[in-house]
Parts: C-alpha cells; sequence; structure tokens
C-alpha cells in the first residue's frame, strides 16, 4: 500500500463489515499533519477487542488468521511521528444489555511532511469504489486542507433522487466523480 | 537451497526457528507488498523488525525471515515468532549484500 487511499479504502471496510448504515470518512490536513479519522453506528467492539486491534494475529475474519489493517495504519501513523486511537461501543454489552449508540470511531494522525509518509493517492476513486461497493450506506466524505474544503453526503444525495434509484448506478457514480473532482479543481485553483 | 548450507556460507545467526530449506528470495520493506509478493517457502530479506513481519512471514507461509544490516526484532515480534514457529535469521550484511551472496551460491 504505497498511496494513502489504499489505508482509507482498507479501514472504512472495517465499518461496513461492522454492518454500519452511516459511516464518516474524514480527511483534515493541517500544518505538518493529517487527521485521518473514520465514525461508525456499525456492531462496535468490546474494550478487549480493541486492545487487541494492533496485535496482528486478531482477526474477525474467519477466512485467515491474521489481520493487517489496523496494525499497517498504526505502523505508517507512528513511522510519520503520529498514532492511532480507537473508541467503540459494542452494540451488545457482556450482560446482553443493548447501546442504542453503538459504534467505532478511529482516529489515525500522520506527519503530512515526514519522509516516510506516503503520497495521499486517489481519493475520488476510492469515495466512488466505498459508495459502488455499498450503495445503501449513507457515507460522508469530508476533506479539508490549506484554502479548500471537499465534501460529500450520501444522504443529501439520496434525498434528491428517487428512492429507487441505487448510488451504484453508472450515471449516479459518474455523477460523483465529477462532483468531488469538480470540488478540488476548484480549491486548487483558489 | 538447503538451509544450512546458506546459514554457513553468509556467516547468518539463527534468532529462533530453524530452516531446513527454501525456495526462491523476496527483499522488500514495504510490508504490504511483501505480503502480496512473498511466496511460500521464499527466503524474505528485509530491515523491518516489528509484529507486523512476523505476521506477514505467517500469512505468505515464507520459509524463514533474514534480517539484515544488523536488525534486531522488537520483544513481542520475537515473542510472536517464537510462538507461530517463524525462523528469524540475522546479518550484519546489507540487502543488497545478502542478496549478491545467494545469487552467487545459486551459481
Amino acid at each position: 500500500m504505497d498511496e494513502f487511499s489504499l489505508y482509507v479504502l482498507d479501514i472504512t471496510m472495517n465499518s461496513v463489515r461492522a454492518g454500519a448504515d452511516e459511516i464518516t470518512v474524514s480527511l483534515a490536513e493541517d500544518g505538518d499533519w493529517l487527521t485521518f479519522t473514520v465514525t461508525d453506528n456499525g456492531c462496535g467492539m468490546s474494550k478487549e477487542q480493541v486492545e487487541k486491534l494492533s496485535n496482528p494475529f486478531f482477526t474477525t475474519r474467519k477466512t485467515r488468521k491474521v489481520g493487517l489493517g489496523v496494525p499497517f495504519l498504526t505502523m505508517l501513523a507512528e513511522m510519520t511521528g503520529g498514532g492511532v486511537k480507537i473508541t467503540s461501543v459494542p452494540e451488545k454489552n457482556e450482560d446482553g444489555s443493548v447501546n442504542p449508540c453503538h459504534g467505532t470511531t478511529i482516529q489515525g494522525t500522520f506527519g503530512r511532511n515526514h519522509l516516510d509518509f506516503i503520497p495521499l493517492g486517489d481519493m475520488v476513486e476510492t469515495v466512488k469504489t466505498l459508495i459502488q461497493g455499498s450503495p445503501e450506506i449513507n457515507f460522508t466524505y469530508i476533506h479539508t486542507f490549506p484554502g479548500g474544503h471537499v465534501e460529500l453526503k450520501c444522504a443529501e444525495l439520496r434525498a434528491m433522487l428517487c428512492e429507487e434509484i441505487s448510488l451504484a448506478e453508472p450515471e449516479i457514480l459518474m455523477w460523483i466523480g465529477g462532483y468531488l473532482e469538480e470540488q478540488y479543481a476548484g480549491t486548487e485553483e483558489a | 537451497m538447503n538451509g544450512k548450507q546458506l546459514l554457513e556460507t553468509l556467516e547468518l545467526k539463527t534468532v529462533c526457528g530453524s530452516v531446513e530449506s527454501f525456495d526462491g528470495v523476496y527483499a522488500g520493506d514495504l510490508l504490504s507488498r511483501a505480503m502480496s509478493h512473498v511466496e511460500a517457502d521464499n527466503l524474505w530479506i528485509t530491515i523491518m523488525n516489528n509484529m507486523n513481519v512476523i505476521a506477514v512471514a505467517s500469512l505468505t507461509e515464507a520459509a524463514a525471515v533474514l534480517l539484515a544490516e544488523g536488525v534486531e526484532l522488537v520483544p513481542e515480534a520475537l515473542e510472536a515468532a517464537k510462538e507461530k514457529d517463524i525462523c528469524v535469521l540475522s546479518s550484519d550484511k546489507t540487502v543488497y549484500e545478502l542478496c549478491a551472496g545467494i545469487a552467487a551460491m545459486l551459481n
């Protein structure tokens, strides 16, 4: 993974697998730092599970015994002088009681000017890939950087469309790509 | 190639485990790339020394990890390597010197 957008895709897929229907992906570039945050309303994790996340030999996958998503993200964060913080509220507690506000927030900070940091990569393509894979999820994408701000809210988009139309329709995806690219181009000129 | 021959010719140290033989070599430090390029029974040469190296070696079923440039595994990684029965070797030589040495042995 030599582009940051691949990390964004990988980490956000954890929220998709956690059964979330609202996922916010945010990138905030400010000074020497990039803060990457994913917040979801998925099934969440217990304290013990969160603690085990940085261990690559812990995974919820059944197809293989090793999970490297969070370990790789943590490695990149630490290599560039930052770190990763995870907070989570499980849907069900061990005693069977239910938390109505469940979900997970993972936040990484990265030294964006550090020698070992990697190019951001194609965020527009990444957002389109996420929406195409899970058109029923309300993704919110926010990218702020010095002199600019790019935003997409699937919920707002859905409200403007007829309900039967999937966000994975090629025309819709193309429109989303154009909408994001237009915002990026607008800020470059400014 | 025979593991014992490799250890003797290149004067490698064994950190943990043992390697009877290996088939092919991959050299590289970007773990995500190693994950897709190290093949089963390969010898993997790297200068990375964290726990994730052991996870990638386990996932790819590498025959052994060879740490170059005198790098040492962090304690948790060493513990994981022993637990998962991953063979780890080390050398003060650079990645290039190790690759060139192996290539010379093959010719």
